[in-house]
């Protein structure tokens, strides 16, 4: 992770001010497992992509086996890891990919321009003032795990 | 071609036979050592070398030369730092200077004397042998010989040249020369080469004092270039006052022989250019290093030509400065960073305009066809494709009044305006008879339409000749099948 250059954050206070103090730019609160194996590889879409996002997005990881964030996990019901969530501005922002949730994002990335379409997208649609945007990727490149699982 | 040659030379011996007992008397007068070159150009055949080669007669030159070699035998003076400007030997070391000068000079002169001399016998070798001393050498090793596989000339030339000499000299048209004419000749060769050799003691001795002379220079460059570049400046003073520029060219040799390309030769590529710091860095800088090093050595003539600095500390510090700029230069650009992608929609598109995206758009614009098709009168039905107001509906296209369905798609405002050719027009009475051709071939316009009728209206008058009417053409136009 320290290779990747993202932070990870353990704490609640990291967090709040983390969403607190990112301003005019979208940030990517990964929720995960460092070990977990889809939750690596979307931690090097991340990574590597965070240099090209730096002027508009900010992107950290969150750790979900600490004791203080089980708060978020209750707050954004997540239930299935790796799940990604954007904020512009203190704001919570809704992508609508197909799926049924549309709160957040479940799984990784199939590339890192996918990925970067995605923050993209939501920068244009929080700057014209939406809460909610319409995913940009085909239905085939959107990991459809909710079906499976049916949010437990 | 050797008969005229030789007419010439015959024509300029005239010349020169009243000429020579006026340089005699001239020469004598004259105490510099400095002949007057009267027409360096003009190949003027004196008999007598002395009256040309008047420098190793002076005392001057025998003074100088005679306190080189006391200098040299005395070794290193003792006081090692300060050389002002009165001591001696700092005079002797001005002085010398303008002697290798002045050497160079002579040997020109002598060389040109021996060229003319050995014309007649090896008319060519001038062309192949460029630089005076290897041809004073190549004079004497071939002396009056017409065969030149007897004559060994290694070590005086490099064999590619050799092999060349041999070749011409095998195809010259030379003859051999006169007893006289030859031994003249070999003592001028003598001549030169001595002067050589005193040329390069001289040189030496300069370059054995040259850190007291000028310490910076040699800092930089070391004490055999600096030598040479105040040898061929013409003193200290003379190198301090060119410009970098010129600095750097000195020293470079000319040699373009016939039959070698030049096109690998370097461009400036004098002492500066093959001096040690330049050399030592990588092929692809040396041009760089070498304009670096000019510079800086320009300058630290110029502070020892005015005795700024006598311990040679500012020839050190550039010295240093030169070589951490060439380590500058070779060091690896900065990794590139990729570049971070730019924030979505911050600049506005830019909207281009202009005729040619109105041309563009015109393709895609509205048509009047279109436009009255979507328009409706009032009370009126439109027709439709299908009858009935099934299919599309034609609006206005077509309506009663107007009498058109097709409208023309009348030129866009944006195209190019064709230019028309100004026709002529050409109308015929009814009287003619269908078989009469109208085409007459004129001188003035080509083809044209005539009025035949015309024509015969103006034969008709039977008072004035035709016969040399600019306008009038043939005077029976028949169809020939």
């Amino acid at each position: 992770m320290a290779l990747l250059g993202l932070s990870t954050l353990t704490h609640k206070q990291d967090v709040d001010a983390m969403i607190r103090d990112t301003l005019d730019k979208v940030l990517v609160l990964r929720f995960g497992r460092a070990t977990d194996p889809v939750c690596m590889q979307l931690d090097e879409t991340l990574g590597k992509s965070s240099r090209e996002l730096s002027k508009f997005a900010s992107i950290a990881l969150v750790d979900v086996d600490a004791q203080e964030i089980q708060v978020y996990l209750h707050y954004f019901d997540i239930t299935l890891i790796p799940a990604t969530v954007f904020f512009f501005n203190s704001q919570h922002m809704k992508m609508d990919s197909g799926t049924p949730d549309h709160t957040k994002w479940i799984g990784a990335f199939h590339s890192k321009q996918d990925f970067i379409d995605v923050v993209e997208t939501i920068y244009k649609g929080a700057m014209r003032g939406k809460l909610i945007v319409n995913c940009p990727l085909p239905a085939d490149r959107v990991p459809k795990f909710e079906l499976l699982y049916k949010d437990i | 071609m050797a008969t005229l040659a030789d007419s010439f030379l015959a024509d300029l011996d005239d010349l020169s036979d009243n000429e020579a007992p006026g340089e005699e008397e001239a020469g004598e007068d004259d105490e510099l050592g400095k002949e007057d070159v009267e027409m360096p150009d003009v190949e003027v055949n004196y008999d007598d070398l002395n009256t040309v080669a008047k420098l190793q007669n002076t005392p001057r030159y025998h003074d100088l030369m005679k306190k080189v070699d006391e200098a040299i035998e005395s070794g290193v003076p003792a006081t090692m730092a300060k050389l002002s400007e009165d001591d001696p030997e700092y005079q002797l070391i001005v002085e010398c200077n303008t002697l290798s000068v002045d050497i160079d000079n002579e040997i020109g002169v002598i060389h040109n004397y021996i060229r003319d001399k050995y014309r007649l016998k090896f008319p060519e070798l001038e062309s192949l042998v460029q630089h005076p001393i290897d041809y004073a050498r190549v004079v004497k090793r071939i002396g009056n010989e017409m065969d030149l596989t007897l004559v060994d000339l290694e070590g005086v030339l490099p064999s590619a040249t050799i092999m060349v000499v041999s070749v011409t000299a095998s195809t010259t048209n030379g003859k051999p020369l006169a007893e006289e004419v030859l031994q003249k000749t070999l003592d001028a060769c003598d001549r030169a080469l001595d002067l050589d050799e005193s040329k390069k003691k001289v040189l030496n001795f300069v370059e054995s004092r040259m850190a007291f002379i000028a310490p910076n220079l040699s800092a930089i460059l070391g004490s055999a270039v600096a030598a040479k570049l105040m040898g061929t400046a013409g003193g200290l003073s003379a190198l301090s006052k060119m410009p970098a520029c010129n600095v750097q060219i000195l020293g470079v040799k000319k040699k373009n022989s016939a039959g070698f390309s030049s096109a690998t030769l370097n461009p400036h590529t004098g002492f500066i250019f093959h001096s040690e710091i330049v050399q030592g860095s990588p092929p692809s800088l040396r041009t760089r290093a070498a304009r670096l090093v000019s510079g800086k050595s320009t300058l630290a003539a110029r502070v020892d030509a005015t005795m700024g600095d006598r311990l040679g500390q500012t020839g050190r510090a550039f010295r240093e400065e030169i070589q951490k700029k060439i380590e500058k230069w070779q060091e690896p650009p900065p990794p590139k960073q990729p570049k971070p992608l730019p924030v979505p929609d911050s600049d506005p598109k830019k909207k281009r305009g202009g005729r040619r995206l109105r041309k563009m758009k015109e393709r895609y614009a509205m048509t009047d066809m279109r436009k009255l098709a979507n328009r409706m009168s009032f009370n009126i039905p439109e027709e439709s494709s299908l009858g009935d107001g099934l299919g599309e509906g034609y609006g206005m296209l077509g309506q009663a009044g107007s009498g058109k369905l097709r409208i023309s798609a009348g030129p866009s405002k944006l195209s190019t305006k064709v230019k028309k050719f100004k026709e002529k027009k050409y109308g015929s009475s009814g009287a003619t008879s269908g078989l009469t051709s109208s085409l007459a071939f004129t001188p003035v316009q080509g083809i044209e339409l005539s009025n035949p009728s015309a024509q015969a209206a103006l034969l008709g008058s039977g008072t004035q000749s035709t016969y040399f009417s600019e306008t009038g053409s043939f005077s029976k136009i028949k169809k020939i099948v």
